[in-house]
């Protein structure tokens, strides 16, 4: 079989055409994003307020249904 | 389990747009995005002008939600309609399908370019780590996780924009309007946009989104 260059070239240039269709990893490995994490698991941060337990829905819903309530003036004043 | 939503009652705002400024100075959101803002009707006329601070109200049938091609929505346990933005694509079909104009985008670059969509969190950030310094540069603070509640109507003034959970903001306001009334004063028992938001009285309360639906979520 005769050797074609010009073969090789046409194909070596449509893989390399071929390869610009292909994901880069980085999008596949954003894609992997695990989900949103429940807010009574409380914050990483140094601006968790005090009187519940991170983790604890119950004292997280408790403390935020009171801070709710401190919207109201007429509770405010009681 | 709590239901977070946002009421602006109109006979108490002042238009002092002080729950615009906390949440753009809290979130620091950039120049061009206004996650929050009032709107004021009837302007000048004396008895009629009416204000309202209006942001996304985390509806439960979300229309954002609904024609997002790439599904980069989701609704937490709270009621909170998120997105994920390294999803989001920046197309702006849910600022033309929300009803409140809340879906914000920067335009980046020239031939209307967009960033992707910006838009009120209840200050409970994202998906990404709670409190985390990503998840405040992309979503802004996550006051819900530290327990705190939305700036824009812890700071407000009037205390004419109350958040935080449905049945307890809306006895808040429920009793408003009983003593306005009581006083003989306009009673403004309309709240502002939760029919649009929430539908009639008595719908179903709306389903949050399970984890392994949540847009990337490892299943």
């Amino acid at each position: 079989m005769k050797f074609n260059f010009k073969t090789l070239g046409l194909c070596l240039a449509a893989g390399l055409l071929l390869a610009a269709c292909s994901e880069p990893p980085e999008i596949a490995a954003k894609a992997a994003k695990r989900p949103d994490v429940a807010p009574y698991m409380g914050a990483d941060n140094g601006f968790m307020t005090k009187g519940w337990t991170p983790g604890n829905q119950e004292s997280w819903t408790e403390a935020i249904n009171k801070r709710d309530q401190n919207q109201s003036e007429y509770y405010r004043v009681k | 389990m709590a239901r977070m939503k946002f009421i602006c009652d109109t006979e108490r705002c002042i238009e002092c747009n002080g729950c615009v400024t906390a949440c753009k100075n809290e979130n620091e959101v950039p120049w061009g995005i206004q996650r929050r803002r009032v709107v004021t009707v009837n302007d000048g006329i004396i008895g009629q002008e009416k204000s309202v601070s209006v942001a996304c109200m985390h509806c439960s049938d979300a229309a954002c939600m609904a024609v997002c091609p790439v599904d980069c929505f989701y609704r937490t346990d709270e009621g909170v309609v998120l997105h994920d933005k390294d999803i989001c694509i920046g197309c702006g079909y849910c600022s033309f399908a929300c009803p409140f104009g809340a879906p914000q985008f920067l335009s980046v670059g020239a031939f209307g370019a967009r960033s992707k969509m910006d838009k009120c969190t209840f200050c409970s950030g994202g998906p990404e780590a709670n409190g985390s310094v990503a998840e405040f540069e992309q979503y802004g603070r996550n006051r819900l996780a530290e327990g705190k509640l939305p700036l824009c109507a812890e700071m407000c003034s009037t205390k004419a924009l109350i958040g935080g959970d449905s049945e307890v903001i809306s006895s808040i306001y429920s009793k408003r309007v009983a003593i306005r009334e009581s006083n003989g004063k306009y009673p403004g028992s309309n709240i502002f946009g939760w029919s649009t938001a929430y539908g009639p009285s008595g719908s179903p309360a709306p389903k949050p989104t399970p984890a392994d639906k949540i847009p990337g979520a490892k299943s």
